[in-house]
């Protein structure tokens, strides 16, 4: 079933409450969390999905590129999107083939607010889960420019609200 | 009024100039994203009243570039996407503020309504030149 790319549309459907200013409040959040775990189950019953150290190594990545983006971006003083091209370039260099992808796309959710983030535990939590959701999205808006960003901010999107972050 | 059409039009200059990049050069899709939002990020800020605006607009615009040859496979198809992402940007700067990743999403709603627009006016097209390395 198609289900599984409900997960990419998290940030669209958190965009949509944003507008309606539904995003803080108790709705908003149960249907964010509602998108997420029903993208979940839905990617995690595809017959081709299987559990392997990937997702470990793609989460790892992506949080080790969120975390170091935040960093550079809020104590280095850089700004998000000097930080994130910076990452991504380094990245680029260091990395191959897919991993770039996912190094990219962690810097991506490093590109938060610190008011966003107080703390950097929250943020590697988005981290880690950026990574899961794009081995879980693998066959989502294949070729579309934005994925990677779009995997992140659903990433973030979900932490904020489990953590009431908005 | 001048902010919003130099935003536009800044838009499609580095729309531009990423699909350039990616046609003509052997950089992979992450090289020429990042050194397109890397240039904004430096440049545009100093040099205009809003360039902060500006320079999240060249970055979104940046992430639209990674479409493979098979989304967006000519100028006219990069400069529609680089259009219509500076007006998303402009037009969505109050949603998801703080939010990490929320220029990739303003890139990829582009992408997806200019997927749409050529399907609805049947404007499809096959692949002319797929030059450059596909995207993840």
């Amino acid at each position: 079933m198609w289900w599984y790319q409900i997960l990419i549309c998290v940030p669209l459907a958190a965009a949509v409450l944003d507008i309606f200013n539904l995003l803080p409040t108790v709705f908003g959040r149960i249907v964010v969390l509602a998108v997420l775990v029903v993208g979940v189950v839905a990617a995690l019953n595809r017959p081709k999905f299987k559990l392997s150290g990937q997702l470990i190594k793609s989460a790892l990545i992506s949080c080790a590129g969120a975390v170091v983006t935040f960093l550079l971006s809020t104590r280095l003083g850089l700004g998000a999107v000097v930080a994130s091209a910076l990452v991504g370039l380094v990245g680029a260099q260091v990395l191959k083939g897919r991993d770039q992808l996912i190094m990219y796309m962690g810097s991506f959710v490093g590109m938060s607010s610190a008011l966003r983030f107080p703390t950097v535990g929250p943020l590697v939590a988005a981290g880690l889960l950026g990574g899961i959701l794009f081995e879980l999205t693998d066959e989502c808006w294949v070729g579309v420019g934005g994925r990677l960003g779009t995997i992140a901010a659903a990433a973030v999107v979900v932490v904020l609200s489990l953590i009431g972050g908005f | 009024m001048t902010a919003f059409l130099l935003n536009i039009v800044i838009a499609l200059v580095w729309g531009a100039a990423g699909f350039w990049l990616r046609q003509n050069t052997k950089l992979s899709v992450v090289e020429v994203s990042a050194l397109l939002a890397l240039t904004a990020g430096l440049v545009l800020p100093p040099l205009f009243e809003q360039g902060a605006l500006f320079a999240l607009t060249c970055t979104a615009v940046s992430y639209a570039a990674m479409c493979s040859p098979q989304r967006c496979c000519s100028y006219k198809d990069m400069l529609t996407i680089s259009g219509i992402c500076a007006l998303v940007i402009y037009a969505g700067q109050s949603v998801l503020v703080g939010v990490g990743g929320r220029l990739g999403t303003s890139a990829a709603v582009s992408v997806l309504i200019c997927i749409l627009i050529r399907k609805l006016l049947n404007l499809d097209q096959e692949p002319k030149a797929a030059k450059g390395r596909p995207a993840g």
